[in-house]
């Protein structure tokens, strides 16, 4: 186990000097940063003093290397717009992106799991085909539209739903006010609903199609059939036999799950407001605020990286066929 | 069951009202497209980030509705005979945020303290504000009087100064700098009572003037949110209303879309100089008779109504409205007259219909409905023999800097930013022939010595008249294709009386519910 993880690490570390490297590099190929600093009636002599000023005239291996050792004391520099330190502001920005998130996945596998075995127990009936014709739909359809489209009709029409804003949840309870933070909560989830939805609406319609197909599998082989034999109640078949063995690839997507929801959040929390990293990255990036896009980039992949360890120790939890 | 039923029933008639949380009426809600970056006086460079600033911090002086600067905490202006000194009386029984009673020796500190480069502003204070006004130093006299010295004489100095926020020396001299970028302790009718990054901002009112309470900045970067938040009852005034989403506002019954002419002003830039040296087209805009053949050319009324969505007038030279030479007249779309002025000029349609042929770049995503009306002006030139190649670039990393080193065009599409208050200041784009703003690179000797006579006048009257001569040179030899005066969209809820400016400043203390 401890060999496995060690390994992993240094796998991640890897990752990690991959990510800073073609972020810095891509970043850089986008322009000079310094006029952002300067007002539009700034003079030469005042860019190329800002210039100096911020070390963007060193050579890039220079300006790399002297990243990387920042970074190593979790210095992501200040930020070019915000003027201060990169990382406070992703900090700031991730708790929201964490509830968004969070909410989406607990959404794409509450509905997405009894969606895919009703679909499985109806194979081939009207039923089945509502459920697959929606995960056509779920999978077609761009998240910023569906966004949009649930603005109009529950925030416009129905008038029952929040357009845009947030209520924070996570970052009370991070900073130890749980009263604030449990008083909170249904507004959270209020502001949560249609942003979240929009955000999961494609891991639903995919992860019931991945569930349908899995459970169909299982519900076709020896072992079912054997506890259909015995006389075994049709629900315990569905629940302790066929549910069970379907649920290693449901563990392994859910995994990934993250990683994609988190990279699906951008044009979401632009289309709702939601002052979460996706947003700040978003700016960023239109800014060439070169320290906030590299903090975040970073901050995430260290999560997703994180996250993927713990699902493959999960994974082995589940299954002790695997073995690490 | 039961229960669960209940709560589904509960939520369903609480989430409506919820949903439906309109303003209170001592609130007034703004929904801007982007967040302040900072609240620091001296480090505030966006629009967005002033016109939340100038509800904390108080001005010596402020431009009004009418473009007039006029008094806000000066009581009485002294100017020196050289006039480079001001010395200012300000009003008596001020007071910052914290109680602190704000004298001369703040007013001083507070144009001093962005002028100090050891700590590293880089807001438009002592940016462009400075350089323009030609800031020297500040001193207290006594109590209430305070002089400040410049490097020039300016009739721009009143205006400039109308831009530097005024803050107490004793409470920022406590802070650090990343303190005093979250935490003003302002001068003016509101304070900062909470910042949620990225979310919103909420004022309090702690003196007169203003008409609400509570000031909620809503930060709704998403254009077509903000107009389904406007729609929704739930904020007052939105920015920037997408043209393609003013019906849907107008015909909402809660909100209507206020036009203004704004004061940045579109054009397409000439680039006469080494920077496109050899370019196709290059050669030929040298010469001023072609420059104002091409703007015959353009049918500007019609670009407006179709691609902006509303009526406008063709700029007539680059000053604002009403300080522009009212000789002027804007030059009429006509292209047999384009055609006709472009043989005069030497330059006959070839075989194949064509004159020459030159490239127009434009932003994408800068400007309204930028790229649509550089493909349409490409259109117009092409149609009277100028073979227009258009490019569309992406602004930050591509257009800004060709721009920076006057490397784009020979034609490029533009916008530059204007005041209502002063014809010179609007002049000034063109100051000296290699200056950073003259991205055109016009060297005309004729407009240079009259900007020299313009700027020593005392006043604008006094150079009124070398004012208008360079109009009339700008008009007809100089290096802009004139367009017009950028458009602002604002949607403005039906319950409040509120009028937009046209220089980009939203000012609540007048607004007030009808």
């Amino acid at each position: 186990m401890w060999t496995f993880i060690i390994r992993r690490l240094l796998q991640s570390a890897i990752v990690i000097i991959g990510v800073t490297l073609i972020t810095f590099t891509a970043l850089q190929m986008s322009g000079d940063p310094t006029y952002l600093y300067v007002s539009e009636r700034a003079t030469d002599a005042e860019i190329q003093r800002t210039r100096e000023a911020l070390g963007f005239d060193r050579p890039l291996p220079e300006q790399y290397i002297t990243f990387l050792g920042k970074l190593a004391q979790g210095d992501f520099g200040d930020s070019l717009s915000y003027k201060r330190p990169a990382i406070e502001a992703v900090m700031e920005a991730l708790p929201a992106t964490l509830e968004l998130t969070l909410f989406a996945m607990f959404l794409a596998i509450v509905v997405a799991i009894p969606l895919g075995i009703v679909a499985s127990l109806n194979r081939g009936t009207p039923v089945d085909g509502s459920i697959m014709t929606m995960g056509m739909l779920g999978q077609s359809i761009p998240s910023f539209w569906l966004g949009i489209m649930m603005i109009m009709f529950f925030g416009l029409q129905l008038r029952i739903l929040p357009i845009s804003g947030h209520v924070p949840f996570i970052m009370p309870l991070v900073q130890g006010n749980f009263v604030q933070a449990f008083s909170s909560l249904p507004q959270a989830l209020y502001y949560l609903i249609m942003p979240g939805f929009a955000v999961a609406f494609y891991s639903i319609s995919r992860n019931a199609r991945l569930v349908r197909s899995s459970m169909l599998e299982v519900l076709g082989q020896d072992f079912v059939r054997t506890a259909r034999a015995k006389g075994i109640s049709e629900t315990a078949v569905v629940i302790h036999h066929a549910l069970r063995n379907a649920w290693l690839p449901v563990v392994t997507m859910i995994g990934l799950e993250f990683g994609f929801l988190i990279g699906g959040v951008v044009v979401v929390e632009m289309v709702f407001s939601w002052p979460g990293i996706g947003r700040l990255v978003f700016n960023a990036i239109n800014q060439r605020d070169i320290p906030v896009v590299q903090a975040a980039v970073v901050t995430l992949a260290l999560i997703f990286i994180a996250l993927n360890l713990i699902v493959d120790l999960v994974y082995a939890k589940i299954d002790p066929r695997v073995k690490l | 069951m039961r229960v669960f039923n209940r709560y589904l029933l509960a939520l369903a008639m609480a989430l409506p009202a919820a949903a439906h949380a309109a303003p209170p009426e001592n609130t007034v809600v703004v929904g801007l497209s982007a967040d302040a970056s900072t609240f620091d006086p001296a480090q505030i460079s966006s629009r967005d980030n002033s016109n939340i600033a100038k509800h904390i911090f108080a001005t010596l002086f402020q431009v009004n509705f009418e473009g007039q600067v006029e008094p806000y905490l000066v009581d009485k202006t002294t100017v020196s005979d050289d006039g480079l000194a001001y010395t200012f009386t300000i009003k008596q029984g001020l007071t910052c945020d914290d109680g602190e009673p704000l004298t001369a020796e703040d007013v001083a500190y507070s144009f001093n303290r962005p002028a100090d480069k050891a700590l590293g502003f880089t807001g438009n204070t002592p940016g462009f504000v400075y350089t323009t006004l030609g800031f020297k130093s500040a001193e207290a006299v006594d109590e209430l009087n305070v002089t400040i010295n410049l490097t020039a004489k300016t009739t721009l100095a009143l205006g400039m100064m109308s831009q530097v926020f005024i803050h107490c020396k004793d409470s920022y001299e406590k802070m650090t700098l990343e303190e005093a970028a979250s935490n003003p302790i302002g001068s003016g009718s509101y304070r900062l009572a909470t910042w949620d990054r990225g979310s919103q901002i909420v004022l309090e009112k702690v003196k007169d003037p203003g008409n609400f309470e509570t000031i909620i900045w809503r930060i709704i970067p998403e254009a077509s949110t903000r107009t389904a938040e406007l729609i929704a009852g739930n904020v007052d005034i939105i920015t920037n209303v997408a043209p393609d989403q003013v019906a849907a506002v107008d015909a909402s019954g809660t909100a209507t879309v206020a036009k203004v002419d704004g004061t940045r002003r579109m054009q397409i830039g000439f680039n006469l100089g080494k920077g496109v040296e050899g370019m196709p087209g290059a050669a030929e805009i040298q010469d001023p008779k072609v420059r104002f053949a091409m703007q015959y050319a353009v049918d500007v009324p019609s670009i407006c109504s179709q691609l902006l969505g509303t009526e406008c007038t063709r700029m007539t030279s680059l000053v604002n409205p009403p300080n522009g030479n009212p000789d002027l007249v804007p030059i009429p779309y006509d292209p047999d007259m384009a055609e006709k002025l472009l043989d005069e000029a030497g330059y006959p349609r070839g075989e194949n219909g064509v004159r020459f042929s030159i490239r127009l770049q434009g932003p994408r995503g800068r400007y309204l409905n930028d790229a649509n009306v550089v493909q349409a002006i490409g259109q117009y030139l092409s149609d009277v023999g100028i073979n227009t190649e258009v490019e569309l670039l992406e602004w930050a990393s591509v257009y800004s800097p060709l721009l920076r080193t006057k490397e784009m065009g020979p034609l490029f599409f533009l916008g530059q930013g204007g005041v209502t208050w002063n014809p010179l200041y609007d002049m000034s784009l063109f100051s000296t022939k290699d200056g950073a703003t003259n991205y055109q690179s016009w060297t005309d000797q004729r407009w240079f010595d009259d900007w020299a006579l313009a700027i020593d006048a005392d006043t604008v009257e006094e150079a009124r008249p070398v004012i208008n001569r360079m109009l009339k040179l700008f008009y007809e030899e100089g290096p802009w294709l004139q367009l017009y005066f950028q458009l602002d969209f604002y949607g403005v809820s039906n319950r409040l009386d509120w009028k937009p400016r046209r220089d980009e400043e939203i000012d609540l203390f007048t607004a007030s519910l009808k």
